[in-house]
């Protein structure tokens, strides 16, 4: 079973992406903050990772780096407002990150890219 | 420091003088009082007395008396020197005075003086400090105040209490006390509030908890057509009966779903919206618009334009015109987003000028609804209010509504000023030759703005009217150097010939100035 961390601080948005890719047959696993984040990739090793841009205590861009340092093979999905992060988004892109999705998002989209990346 | 010791000093001194002179006083002054004072004290240093008996003989008895010792002098008898005041009374109650010519005369130390004098004597002792009287015993019976004491008192005062009676004393107690009961009461009510506040905190958690996982469920498990035909009864299985009679769990709920709603897209949102009708949040929502605070009023039109009730736009219209401005701005906000036919009439109507906050907020949102919805800009330019036409203007420029520019033309000689200024910079922004008739009119303006503004038109848009026009005016006012740089900048761009004319050679010497700045390529665009 492949094992999706999700980095999202609304814990509403973060279970709806949850429950949805348990739909799926994903191993999901939550945390809401930057710092819990960064302890999770080191721990959980996962296979994808879905994280916001704005976080508490540790931002998405930290994250990504974090991830691309110490596993630069794992995926990651960027979830997070354009309009109010541009710079953010293009800084994210050249880090290497697989994709994006604006908000707001549908959650079958979001799916069907997961199973994409993840193939 | 030495002062205030001085001071003490003093003080003391004045004290024990008062005191002091308060003795000297209670000695008698007649010498029968005088006497029996002496008689009271017994002995005074330095102070005796003798008996005189002006008589040829005495009886036998009072010559032998071993107390007086009496002595035979020329004019009669005189006794030895008495120290003892107590034994006065000792000559008459013995020897009886009646048949006897006797006086007394006192001495100090062992000089005679007259009872004026013993008594001035006593007094400096007492003065001195160097003698303490001895005062006489009076019987405490007959003594006033003791008498006063056993009557029954009752204070002549206004009041029978006597501290209500002292109103200074009353008022600052009484200032004290409400000041330290409204500081009690105060701490009680934050207390409370704060109490309140955190069980309020704590519920929303809990509520927050308790929504999340249900409204998940229903968004993945049943469709958008399942939703719609749920009962109320059917929504019990996700969100309790109880809890959806709680109003903060309304409100969270309420909260949970519009924040939802603005990051979801597709087939979501019209879940997100079914089940805010279903739940009746809607109604709750409208509700809060006939509210009498401003920022529940606001909270519920925010909620009405997040969801997109538009069934409460009849509603929304009573607010577009209130006298809040975050009610008002909310109101058309929501308005211009929901109404399927913008006709912007609730726009044209609004009697408060728009600030420029609102216009951008106001644009932001016609911007938008403007690419899906046909708008009519043009009964903008028939309202009262002033800052609506000059932003139905600016609308007309911001959008490029070039439809539009027949009817700008229609208006632009009667309007006022700053409409006509904003026309100008409609007219150059929408390259609108057309008007350049309009544009060679305000050239020739007394308002120095409205001139500034044609010549910035006349830049693109003039024609050989206005080359005439500028030139004259160059040559005959008295012109601020904004408008004469802007009006050599369109003469420079119009006409390069007269341009020259009116700068080469020129009196002026900020014509000179200005030409040298225009054709400096590197200042072109500075």
């Amino acid at each position: 079973m492949k094992k999706i961390l999700i980095i999202e601080d609304d814990l509403l948005i973060s279970s709806l992406v949850q429950f949805r890719l348990k739909k799926d047959g994903y191993d999901t696993h939550l945390v809401q903050d930057g710092n819990e984040g960064v302890k999770a990739i080191d721990t959980l090793n996962p296979d994808l990772i879905i994280t916001d841009v704005m976080m508490p205590f540790r931002s998405g861009i930290e994250i990504i780096h974090h991830a691309k340092k110490h596993q630069p093979d794992t995926p990651i999905i960027v979830l997070s407002s354009l309009g109010e992060e541009e710079q953010v988004v293009l800084e994210a892109f050249n880090l290497g990150v697989s994709d994006f999705i604006p908000k707001p998002f549908n959650p079958n989209e979001l799916a069907i890219r997961v199973k994409r990346i993840l193939q | 420091m030495r002062t205030f010791l001085l001071l003490t000093f003093l003080s003391l001194l004045t004290i024990s003088w008062t005191r002091l002179e308060a003795q000297e006083s209670i000695i008698p002054q007649d010498s029968t009082d005088f006497g029996d004072f002496l008689v009271l004290q017994d002995q005074v240093p330095g102070l005796s007395f003798r008996w005189q008996i002006k008589d040829k003989s005495l009886p036998e008895s009072l010559l032998l008396d071993s107390l007086f010792l009496f002595a035979k002098t020329d004019s009669g008898y005189i006794s030895q020197p008495m120290e003892h005041f107590a034994q006065l009374h000792e000559m008459s109650s013995r020897f009886g005075l009646d048949s006897l010519n006797v006086g007394l005369s006192y001495r100090v130390y062992s000089e005679e003086v007259s009872w004026q004098g013993a008594r001035e004597y006593l007094a400096n002792l007492v003065r001195n400090g160097d003698y303490q009287p001895i005062y006489e015993v009076k019987d405490v019976s007959e003594d006033l105040v003791v008498l006063a004491k056993k009557t029954p008192y009752s204070p002549f005062l206004k009041f029978k209490i006597l501290f209500i009676s002292d109103y200074k004393l009353f008022i600052v107690t009484a200032v004290i006390i409400f000041f330290f009961v409204v500081s009690i009461v105060m701490i009680i009510f934050m207390i409370i509030l704060k109490v309140k506040k955190s069980k309020r905190e704590q519920h929303k958690k809990e509520y927050e908890n308790l929504i999340i996982d249900p409204l998940t469920s229903l968004l993945f498990e049943k469709e958008l057509d399942e939703i719609s035909v749920m009962k109320a009864s059917d929504f019990h299985a996700y969100f309790p009966a109880e809890l959806l009679q709680k109003v903060l769990f309304k409100e969270v709920l309420i909260q949970k779903i519009i924040g939802l709603n603005k990051k979801m897209k597709g087939e979501f949102k019209g879940k997100l919206k079914t089940i805010y009708q279903k739940l009746d949040l809607d109604k709750m929502s409208i509700q809060s618009l006939k509210s009498g605070k401003w920022y529940k009023i606001t909270q519920g039109l925010v909620e009405i334009n997040e969801m997109d009730l538009v069934e409460a736009l009849t509603e929304v219209k009573g607010h577009a015109n209130s006298d809040n401005f975050h009610v008002r701005s909310q109101a058309v906000a929501t308005l211009l987003n929901l109404s399927e036919k913008v006709d912007l009439n609730f726009l044209k109507d609004q009697t408060f000028p728009l600030s420029e906050w609102q216009q951008m907020n106001y644009l932001r949102i016609i911007k938008f609804v403007s690419n899906v919805k046909p708008l009519k800009l043009e009964v903008l330019f028939e309202s009262s209010n002033q800052s609506i036409r000059v932003f139905g203007i600016k609308l007309v420029r911001m959008l490029g509504r070039l439809d539009l520019l027949v009817n700008l033309a229609n208006i632009s000689e009667e309007v006022g000023l700053e409409e006509q200024i904003e026309i100008l910079e409609t007219y150059e922004t929408l390259g609108a030759h057309m008007e350049v008739g309009f544009i060679n009119r305000c050239l020739s303006s007394e308002n120095e703005e409205l001139a500034f503004a044609a010549a910035k038109a006349a830049f693109s848009l003039g024609d050989e009217n206005s080359v005439k026009l500028i030139y004259s005016r160059l040559a005959k006012d008295q012109l601020s150097f904004k408008l004469k740089k802007q009006l050599l900048k369109t003469l420079h761009a119009l006409d390069i010939s007269k341009f020259d004319q009116a700068t080469i050679g020129a009196s002026d010497p900020i014509s000179g100035q200005i030409r040298a700045h225009i054709l400096d390529p590197l200042l072109s665009h500075v």
